[in-house]
């Protein structure tokens, strides 16, 4: 009953949204929000074991035919673009999905089917999803669009949300298509929703590299009808023969397109160009989660192979986007490269299979989730209030808001340092490596890419903090900006739920005591030192320039990787596709 | 209480101020094994934050002077200049040429004058051995601007500089310490 | 209760070290070095000094550097979780990257910015550290390292990469690029002065405190082999310095991922299938 509400209500909002004035808009999306994410909250108190319910028959003829009318738009779409990849892809899509409805039959379990999974997307979704929401609100108001596609804005990021309520509750693999592509429109959508030259163009890769999931889903879909004769995920990993794993080689595809694992990672670095909301919504905090989100799903029917080699592959994306990112001057593409190193790292968890393991992608995926959220509501700030895209051309930004640079610094404190949730996540997984070396040498090169790839984040955030960071004396607190309330009150919302993980994290026992207390306080001094001593009587002096009178001009180190250790990145990640497959056959 | 530790401790910033790197290289020989001024504790910081003997050598070029002054600002109190060299303390050889401000103490207080050209490293530490005995009576206020050159009298028509300078103690009525 | 004591007393202990390693300098250099208690004379002398600070976060986050890494050394003398306490001393560096970020002055960021590098350098050898310890007693707590005798045999080549990371984190030629006093001018640590420097400064002991007692975890147990280790790794350490010259940056990551992590990983390998 909770859950129906909850998959059905959003479109219902949507509709709405579309059609109310600019104050009844605001007001119902932030009621829409909170009763969303009550209900969320609700399901963890009421639901305590996994559920599964069934469709009605008419549902199933509904999304064939939504799936028919979805795959034609793509084709019409490439069609009218002229983009030869598209309209290919979208072919080769209906081509299958009549294969798949030719070929028929298969016994499925329950359409829908919630277990803690499913419940702990629910909290991301409609939480983190509701708070960018909220703050779309005041952001697309200095938008050039009319009224009408602003309040479109908000009712496709409503219809977002109910698709991906759907997508996590879902056991059918068809259903599951239909809701990935819904997912894949929906991004078209919102990357394009500028409607400028550059927004079109990365919509429409966005477009073609997602359909490669598609027809992966498809494929998978297919042999798991010839050969296991189910459609249901279930079904298919409770009867799973070790011997043919290509259904799920090939699900695992489609995760590593959606997740935007190298070499699949054009799309996302592309989709930056997307209004912010987009940006946070889509692809970091909600959309991408589906990767990880589908490795767990499908971890218990990995054999010992796959589940090896998504992890050193994980763990390689992990290191290797680490690395890419510390080239980048754009503040949106250097979150990016992070987000899609954090993706991989929480896939090669939960292929890993183990209970901790298992928990640690857990964990990373839900404080993830907020961290990243709340790093790109600071950037939307930056663009609207302050008009800055590049990390080099933040200057003073301490002096003109403290406030913004605090939010940016605890966002970054909180994706590396203890006591937040994504560093607990990490230490397990390292405890996890550790445990796992004994049996093979695959962790020893997981362990060390992981070691490897945490270090370059750390570096790449704090080298960010370069010119954040500097606190010019000569402007004086009268250069003081406010930022909108909106954008204020969704900022603290993020802050106070990663300051909530962290009391979770102490009742939940994943550490000691004092290992959360003590950095806890260490970091929250901090803020505190800074507003109580201020040191108003001792004398201030300038900084040592050797003497000389000019002022020093900083700007941001690059760690550059030449373009021929890139093309060799992007090789050896192939090359482990590949292997999946081959392993998988032989 | 404090004030006893302020001669066990003293950490030097070395300043050229436009020599002929005579004195620079017979400082640097004072913190060699062979003269050792680290026995008394000093180091040398290129840092003036951080350092309370100024040693400055060379008679003032023009490019110097501001950075001279930069750098003393910074140095925090309580703090001493030692002028090594005559270049720093009168102008030595370049003594009223066109491109040299005749040494630092038109500029800078200077607290101790170390002769010599160049001064020899046992003369530097005699000279910063000085320097902390005026350290230890030195306050913690900054050090108030006081005027370093009287007017120059003319005796017809001829400037007798030697009549220039203020004597130690001139003037400083007004100083409490 | 001892453990309490200890840690109480921890920048003192560190502060007679340094002192001591001054002197030990000096006399390799043939020359006589300052007094021991040196390290002290200089702190009531920073005491004593005026108050200049640039910006009251710098000065602040100096003072949570050294606040941070008593933490760090507290944890390791209760016997905490390794792992835990690598990550716990790379938020203590954080905070003195950040202080060092926050003034608007070219060398502070050099120094950071090195200071940064240098954590590609060590981060990943502590981490492999930490597993070898693990695969040695079963667990990555302290205590039961020290519990158990010594695993230098079977640790021989972790042992040796650890020497570069001490020669790293004791800010120590050939690694000294992130301090490097002749080149950035102190590097992270150019804007502090008088009582703010004097933190930063007592900084320095600590670290010396923690290298060494991540040291002595190789001698496990025996006490008499801890204190010969601490002896020859000292003096070593010392030679090396006073008889290299800096390595720059690139070599300094080059030297370390290429050597010192490969002896790590190899060590590792040896410990798993050996």
């Amino acid at each position: 009953m909770l859950t129906q509400i909850l998959l059905i209500a959003p479109f219902l909002f949507a509709l709405v949204v579309v059609f109310a004035g600019v104050r009844l808009r605001n007001i119902l999306t932030v009621a829409f929000v909170i009763f969303l994410a009550c209900v969320s909250l609700l399901h963890l108190l009421f639901i305590n074991e996994p559920l599964g319910y069934d469709l009605p028959h008419e549902f199933h003829t509904l999304f064939f035919f939504f799936d028919a009318l979805l795959l034609l738009y793509f084709l019409y779409v490439g069609i009218a673009k002229k983009d030869t990849l598209v309209a290919s892809l979208a072919a080769s899509q209906i081509v299958l999905y009549g294969a798949v409805k030719f070929v028929g039959g298969g016994e499925g379990s329950h359409d829908l089917f919630i277990d803690n999974t499913s419940l702990m997307m629910y909290l991301i979704i409609n939480i983190v999803g509701g708070i960018i929401v909220v703050y779309s609100l005041k952001y697309i108001e200095s938008e050039e669009f009319g009224r009408l596609k602003k309040n479109g804005f908000i009712a496709v990021l409503f219809f977002f949300l109910g698709v991906m309520n759907f997508l996590v509750s879902t056991d059918n693999i068809e259903i599951f298509f239909l809701l990935f592509e819904l997912t894949t429109l929906c991004s078209y959508i919102l990357i394009g929703y500028r409607k400028d030259a550059v927004a079109t163009q990365n919509a429409l890769r966005a477009l073609w590299m997602n359909q490669i999931g598609g027809v992966a889903i498809l494929s998978a879909l297919l042999l798991a009808l010839v050969s296991y004769k189910t459609f249901s995920f279930e079904l298919l990993i409770a009867n799973i023969d070790a011997t043919y794993l290509f259904p799920v080689v090939f699900l695992l595809i489609a995760a590593f397109v959606k997740g935007a694992a190298i070499p699949f990672e054009k799309w996302l670095l592309g989709a930056m160009v997307a209004p912010t909301p987009v940006s946070a919504i889509l692809h970091s905090a909600t959309m991408v989660k589906i990767a990880p989100f589908m490795v767990l799903k499908l971890s218990p029917a990995m054999s010992v192979f796959l589940s090896e080699a998504v992890m050193l592959f994980g763990t390689f994306v992990f290191f290797a986007a680490s690395l890419l990112a510390l080239s980048k001057n754009y503040f949106k593409e250097i979150l990016g490269l992070s987000t899609i190193a954090l993706l991989s790292f929480m896939m090669a968890l939960a292929a890993l299979g183990t209970q901790e393991a298992i928990l640690a992608a857990s964990i990373l995926m839900v404080f993830h989730a907020l961290s990243k959220a709340l790093l790109f509501l600071q950037l939307g700030i930056l663009e609207k209030e302050f008009h800055l895209k590049y990390v080099n051309d933040i200057e003073s930004l301490m002096s003109y808001s403290p406030l913004v640079v605090f939010f940016i610094v605890f966002g970054f404190a909180s994706l590396t340092l203890p006591p937040f949730g994504v560093f607990i996540g990490k230490f397990m997984a390292f405890e996890s490596f550790a445990a796992g070396i004994q049996e093979s040498p695959v962790f020893l090169a997981a362990l060390l890419f992981s070691a490897l790839g945490s270090v370059f984040l750390t570096i790449l955030y704090f080298k960010v903090l370069t010119k954040v960071f500097v606190r010019d004396m000569r402007l004086g607190t009268s250069k003081t900006k406010e930022i909108a309330t909106t954008y204020k009150y969704t900022s603290w919302a993020l802050s106070i739920l990663l300051g909530a993980g962290i009391v979770w994290s102490l009742e939940r026992q994943l550490f000691g005591m004092w290992e959360i207390v003590i950095p806890a306080l260490l970091i929250a001094i901090v803020p505190l030192l800074l507003f109580v001593f201020i040191l108003k009587n001792a004398h201030r002096v300038k900084e040592y320039n050797c003497g000389e009178k000019e002022e020093a001009v900083l700007n941001m180190y690059y760690l550059h990787t030449p373009p021929a250790l890139q093309k060799i990145i992007v090789v050896l990640s192939l090359v482990f596709l590949g292997s999946l497959f081959l392993g998988v056959a032989l | 209480m404090f004030k006893k530790f302020r001669k066990k401790s003293p950490w030097i910033l070395h300043y050229n101020a436009g020599s002929c790197n005579g004195c620079d290289i017979e400082i640097l020989a004072c913190l060699s094994p062979k003269y050792d001024l680290e026995r008394f504790g000093v180091i040398n910081t290129g840092n003036p934050k951080q350092s309370d003997i100024f040693l400055v050598t060379g008679p003032v070029t023009f490019r110097s002077r501001e950075r001279l002054v930069e750098l003393y600002t910074q140095m925090p109190e309580p703090k001493v200049v030692v002028a090594v060299g005559s270049c720093t303390c009168t102008g030595g050889v370049f003594r009223d040429m066109y491109n040299v401000e005749d040494g630092i103490d038109r500029y800078i207080p200077v607290d101790v004058y170390v002769p010599g050209c160049a001064a020899s490293p046992e003369l530097i530490i005699d000279g910063v051995v000085k320097a902390l005995e005026v350290l230890e009576k030195k306050t913690k206020a900054i050090e108030k601007p006081r005027k370093l050159f009287k007017e120059a009298l003319s005796k017809e028509g001829i400037v007798d500089r030697r009549e220039c300078a203020l004597k130690v103690g001139e003037d400083d009525a007004k100083d409490t310490e | 209760m001892s453990e309490i004591l200890l840690i109480l007393l921890a920048p003192v202990i560190g502060g007679v070290l340094y002192g001591f390693e001054r002197v030990v300098r000096a006399r390799m250099q043939n020359r006589q070095g300052p007094p021991l208690l040196q390290p002290f004379y200089d702190m009531m002398k920073l005491i004593d000094k005026q108050t200049l600070i640039v910006n009251p976060t710098h000065a602040l986050l100096g003072v949570m550097h050294f606040v941070a890494l008593w933490a760090v050394v507290a944890f390791t003398i209760m016997g905490g979780n390794l792992l835990y306490i690598v990550f716990l001393h790379l938020l203590a560096s954080l905070f003195l990257v950040l202080a060092a970020f926050s003034v608007k002055s070219i060398f502070s960021h050099l120094g950071a910015n090195r200071e940064l590098l240098t954590m590609i350098a060590y981060e990943p050898i502590l981490v492999m550290l930490s597993v070898a310890f693990y695969i040695q007693n079963g667990s990555f707590s302290i205590e039961a390292v020290r519990a158990n005798p010594s695993a230098l045999g079977s640790l021989f080549f972790l042992f040796l990469a650890f020497l570069f990371v001490v020669q790293l984190k004791l800010k120590k030629s050939p690694f000294d690029a992130a301090k490097a006093h002749q080149e950035i001018v102190g590097g992270a640590e150019v804007e502090f002065s008088g009582l703010f420097f004097e933190f930063v400064y007592m900084a320095l002991w600590l670290e010396y405190v923690f290298v060494y007692l991540l040291l002595l975890l190789f001698a496990g147990n025996n006490v008499l082999l801890g204190a010969l280790l601490f002896g020859v790794v000292f003096l070593l350490v010392n030679l090396v310095d006073n008889a290299t010259a800096r390595v720059r940056m690139e070599h300094l990551i080059k030297i370390f991922l290429g050597i010192a992590v490969s002896l790590a990983a190899l060590n590792l390998l040896g410990l798993s299938y050996v």
